[in-house]
């Protein structure tokens, strides 16, 4: 009796697992392709995820790909392993975001040796053998820093919104603005601290630092900068600040806001979007069909750069006729415009970047050719030399300096 | 230790105080103590505006401590509390949609569910005896799990303004977030210290066997204990949504380590047993005064988290310090005054 | 009346349950991902889990004495970057860093001690503090993620030994072989008698300060080591604290049976529960579960164990009373 309840069991048990294993079988027609997060839970990356989802979910994608998104979390040595199991479960080509630009390049390699195609977006590896698509070889830092020192008319008081400590980014833009900002004497640093890219945490900071501060004319950003600017807003009505930083559609809003900008307030809308992800799956699809082949392994996403004046709100779901922003009605505030690209992602609309569900009645259309990225040493590349100009500002003219 | 204040009561002396609550005024007046020396170093540090910041600003720390307070009074530790923060925060968000009449049921419910996360953690430790540890830990990761799966992480509508503007508000002069922590204090120490079910907590934390065998409720006091925790995380998560006016689903994490350290710096036990909320209170503001002269001194992270850290265990260690000074205080002031019967009556040394 | 008691021998230690769950995990892996089931499959499953399985043995020991340390993420990041900085400017780079480390570890192992045994602070709070000032000493020696590992420790290190065994395997069970040794010890029964009743062993002599201090710098070698291969792993440094992964290594040790009061439990459970952490991913992702239910399986499956663990140690408990008063 013992025995027959046994085997009972074990028939179940094997069942189960049987059935799970044709669940998720394999069908061999199409392409496997994988999306691997490794932050998650914040606006920027579901932002970017939802938008590859989208896209892959897009004719003629939809009956090309298998897609499965995979979050690695934010332990380094997940992600490496992710890697393995992605290549070990049949990835034709894996789209990912990287925790660091060193650590994963030996399981990218042994990935790319047995064909698999790995690309990423944002967030670059040193690995010669993968794809990076990336906007940071644009000189966010030079250019952001040189706008403000123009408006500021190369004087005034600044706080400085670092990002993420010990990260690649805010390494590279924080030195090219730094750079700038010691080229003028009258321009001073009053206070600066590490937002890490946290709206609440940089409201918070800001208005403590203004506080003992009260004469700051300007704040520089990579993120957080709508938390930046409500610290302002609520505490400071009446004078408002030169600030540069991210594209939030709350942010832009204010920027364009006439009553505002009555009261000081001067921004740029600018940072990474994260249309940068459907933009590198978008390459990587094309390489992939072989509609494509990319003569250097660094490609470079344009810098989003959008000014007071440029701002256009829109009347519609998309990005079309120029506008570049949603009336406030439509998207919460922290809403990241850069998420839709109507140049290179026209298939996108507004419901495919908040829920990942592709736009209905599109097709994906073809990419224009790539611009190629410079090589930055420990960003992109292992054995290169940074150009003589990559702290330079090459959006924004500088202004003189006076002595 | 519990020192009983009324048979130290002596003619001419005073009633003893209680060492948490000196810990808790030595650890503000360090936090004095600090802003004082910055001030020396930058002038313009410890404006009345910046002080007002600063406790403005600490108000999230010291309500989410609350709950962290009274369970490590049990023993035991809360790991979720920046998810459920995190959580009540988008809720609230995303149920108010900007209009203020929703807030009459969204601010339940969110509350509610808050409460309802605390209460599973509670059931797991006092019913399946699961370390503390581990069962905060794992719905920290499960619940967060469900809401990146409802939310798929992107950012709420914003709060409604009422709560918005609540954060600025100001009344007399003094910021609303301001008077909130005064009362929250002092609500929060009343329920911890003075009610019955406060001193059951002591009770269960300072030996849970012999609060068994007297026949205290020792898993309700515990299941509430987590839920307060969770009611309190729910609280500090709608609080920050007003204050920065939108919500994301990491807004809770920063939060999670500075609570802990804000029980431990003001005095109480990991063990269980030992604290009284005015230390947590204490703890917050001094991390908040912490982080902020920090920020003033313009350091590289590196320099900054070796500071942080460093004052962390320094404040750790004047705290075992002052017991010497503390019973050396409290000696005088409950030192019986000499009568001549021609034996010393009076026992110290 | 009187019958001879019937020996039904040891109740079965806590982490069995841990290790059972963890061989059928295996085993539905290899099953589900027949390519895995390969040297080179094997031997990327164990150097994913020989970093958390260090860090998690300096944990239990630290635990057993009934105290927390928090430090572990951050002596691993200054370790790391250390790695990643040193070994290949010095000749013999790999000897010499690994001396380094150990150093390391041993100093940040020994502040910890000291303040906790002979300083009596609260080993949660005072761990926590060190592992914030390590991190800020792993960014000032490397601001961001880079340096290079020198070659031999990132490919030998995570390769096999003669082409059977991998190396990672190797040093796992070392780490059990000397841990089965350092039990029998004076030290290692002390630190057992001092997680369970501390009162009681100071009363019978034993030096609980100068054993606790022993603890927490042999956890902080531990430490160093699992950073080391953490170096040999990723081949590059990274000053960044990954938290998730300070959580995996409380995970990992609760799961293997040692309780976090002390007293009981050991680094072979933990070793295994490193161990089936990390084959819990690799089967997560075999059988496709969707990304966001990983998380909840991840708590799901911690308590799970937890209760197993508890549910042996009650029957146990249960065998031993029947057993007693027959």
């Amino acid at each position: 009796m013992r025995r027959l309840q046994w085997a009972g069991i074990l028939g179940v048990v094997f069942t189960c697992v049987w059935s799970v294993n044709c669940l998720y079988g394999q069908s061999d027609q199409k392409y496997k392709v994988f999306l691997d997060m490794s932050y998650s839970g914040n606006t920027w990356q579901a932002a970017a995820a939802n938008g590859i989802k989208a896209l892959a979910g897009t004719p003629p994608y939809d009956k090309l790909i298998e897609f499965k998104t995979i979050i690695s979390g934010t332990d380094v040595q997940k992600q490496i392993s992710d890697i393995q199991s992605m290549v070990a479960a049949g990835a034709k080509a894996i789209i990912l975001y990287p925790l660091s630009p060193t650590a994963l390049n030996r399981a990218i390699q042994q990935a790319s040796k047995k064909g698999v195609l790995v690309f990423t977006y944002d967030s670059t590896v040193t690995e010669p053998l993968a794809y990076n698509v990336s906007n940071i070889t644009a000189h966010y830092g030079a250019n952001t820093a040189q706008w403000m020192v123009n408006k500021l008319g190369g004087k005034g008081e600044i706080i400085f919104n670092h990002g993420v400590a010990g990260t690649a980014v805010t390494k590279t833009y924080d030195e090219q603005a730094y750079a700038i900002f010691k080229k003028y004497p009258g321009i001073k640093i009053v206070g600066d601290f590490y937002g890490n890219w946290n709206d609440a945490i940089s409201q918070e900071e800001v208005s403590k630092i203004l506080a003992a501060h009260p004469n700051v004319d300007g704040i520089w950003t990579v993120d957080g900068t709508y938390g930046s600017l409500e610290a302002v807003v609520k505490n400071r009505p009446d004078r408002l600040v030169v600030i540069a930083g991210q594209s939030n559609n709350g942010y832009r809003l204010m920027m364009a806001d006439p009553a505002l900008q009555a009261k000081g307030l001067q921004g740029v809308s600018s940072s990474a979007g994260p249309a940068v992800g459907g933009y590198s799956f978008k390459l990587m699809m094309e390489v992939l069909l072989g509609k494509k082949k990319l003569t250097s392994h660094n490609v470079e996403y344009p810098l989003p750069w959008v000014e007071a004046k440029d701002v256009k709100v829109c009347s519609g779901d998309r990005f079309e006729d120029g506008c570049n922003v949603f009336p406030e009605s439509k998207v919460p505030p922290l809403f990241l415009d850069t998420a839709l690209d109507p140049k290179f992602l026209p298939e996108l609309s507004l419901d495919a970047v908040q829920s990942g569900t592709p736009t209905a009645g599109a097709a994906i259309q073809p990419l224009p050719d790539p611009k190629y990225a410079d090589g930055l040493p420990g960003i992109n590349c292992q054995d290169c030399k940074a150009p003589a100009d990559a702290l330079e500002p090459n959006l924004v003219t500088p202004m003189p300096v006076q002595k | 230790m519990e020192m009983n204040d009324e048979a130290r009561s002596t003619s001419g002396g005073m009633t003893a105080l209680k060492p948490e609550t000196v810990t808790a005024v030595l650890v503000l007046l360090s936090a004095v103590v600090m802003m004082l020396a910055m001030k020396l170093v930058n002038p313009t540090f410890g404006s009345v505006e910046q002080l007002a910041a600063i406790l403005t600003t600490s108000i999230f720390l010291v309500v989410a401590s609350y709950g962290q307070g009274l369970v490590i009074l049990l023993g035991g530790i809360d790991l979720s509390i920046g998810v459920v923060m995190s959580i009540s925060g988008m809720m609230i968000a995303g149920l108010t949609n900007g209009s203020n009449e929703a807030l009459f049921w969204a601010l339940p419910i969110t509350l509610v569910t808050c409460l309802a996360v605390g209460l599973i953690s509670g059931l797991g430790v006092a019913l399946l005896k699961i370390p503390p540890f581990i069962m905060t830990l794992a719905m920290g990761t499960t619940f967060f799990g469900v809401a990146l799966g409802v939310t798929a992480g992107s950012s709420q509508r914003t709060v409604a303004p009422m709560l918005q503007s609540l954060m600025s508000a100001r009344l007399a002069g003094i910021p609303f977030p301001i008077l909130f922590i005064l009362c929250f204090l002092i609500a929060g120490s009343l329920l911890q210290s003075r009610t019955a079910a406060g001193r059951k907590l002591y009770a269960i934390g300072s030996s849970m066997v012999a609060a068994r065998i007297v026949g205290l409720p020792v898993a309700t006091i515990t299941v509430a204990a987590y839920a307060v925790s969770g009611l309190g995380a729910g609280l500090a998560g709608i609080l920050l949504a007003g204050y920065s006016s939108s919500a994301t689903l990491d807004m809770g994490d920063p939060f999670l380590m500075p609570t802990i350290a804000a029980v431990v710096i003001g005095g109480a036990c990991v063990t269980g047993g030992r604290g009284i909320y005015f230390g947590t209170f204490a703890g917050a503001i001094f991390l908040s005064v912490l982080s902020t002269i920090i920020t003033m001194l313009s350091l590289s992270q590196g320099w900054r988290n070796i500071i942080q850290g460093g004052i962390i265990v320094i404040a750790l260690i004047l705290q075992t310090k002052q017991w010497y000074l503390f019973s050396m205080v409290n000696r005088q002031l409950t030192r019986k005054r000499p009568i001549y019967t021609g034996q010393p009556q009076n026992s110290e040394t | 009346m009187s019958q001879p008691i019937r020996d039904r021998g040891r109740p079965l230690p806590s982490s069995a349950f841990a290790g059972l769950l963890c061989l059928a995990m295996y085993a539905v892996y290899f099953f589900k991902t027949p390519s895995a089931f390969s040297l080179t499959g094997v031997t990327d499953l164990l150097n994913n889990t020989v970093v958390l399985a260090l860090a998690a043995s300096g944990l239990t020991l630290v635990i057993l004495a009934a105290e927390l340390d928090l430090s572990s993420v951050g002596v691993i990041a200054v370790t790391n970057v250390v790695v990643a900085t040193i070994s290949t400017k010095l000749p013999a780079g790999a000897f010499l860093s690994l001396l380094a480390v150990c150093l390391l570890g041993c100093l940040a192992g020994l502040l910890n001690g000291w303040l906790v045994a002979f300083l009596g602070l609260q080993s949660l709070a005072c761990t926590l503090g060190t592992m914030i000032v390590c991190e800020g000493m792993a960014l000032l020696i490397l601001d961001a993620p880079g340096g290079e590992v020198d070659a031999f420790i990132m490919n030998r290190l995570t390769d096999t030994f003669f082409a059977v065994i991998p190396v990672a395997l190797l040093i796992m069970g070392l780490v059990v072989v000397l841990w089965l040794l350092f039990r029998q010890t004076r030290i290692g029964i002390a630190i057992y008698a001092i997680g369970a009743d501390p009162v009681a062993s100071r009363l019978s002599g034993l030096d609980v300060r100068w054993t606790k201090l022993i603890v927490f710098t042999l956890a902080g070698i531990a430490y160093a080591l699992a950073g080391y291969m953490l170096s040999a792993q990723t081949g590059t440094g990274d000053p960044r604290v990954s938290n998730s992964f300070l959580l995996y290594a409380f995970a990992a040790v609760a799961i293997g049976g040692t309780a976090l009061g002390g007293g009981r439990g050991g680094v072979v459970g933990s070793v295994i529960g490193a161990a089936l952490l990390t084959v819990m991913q690799k089967l997560l992702f075999a059988l496709g579960v969707a990304e966001f239910y990983t998380n909840i399986f991840n708590g799901v499956v911690m308590v799970a164990a937890i209760l197993f663990g508890n549910l042996s140690a009650f029957v146990a408990l249960h065998q031993r009373v029947r057993m007693a008063a027959r």
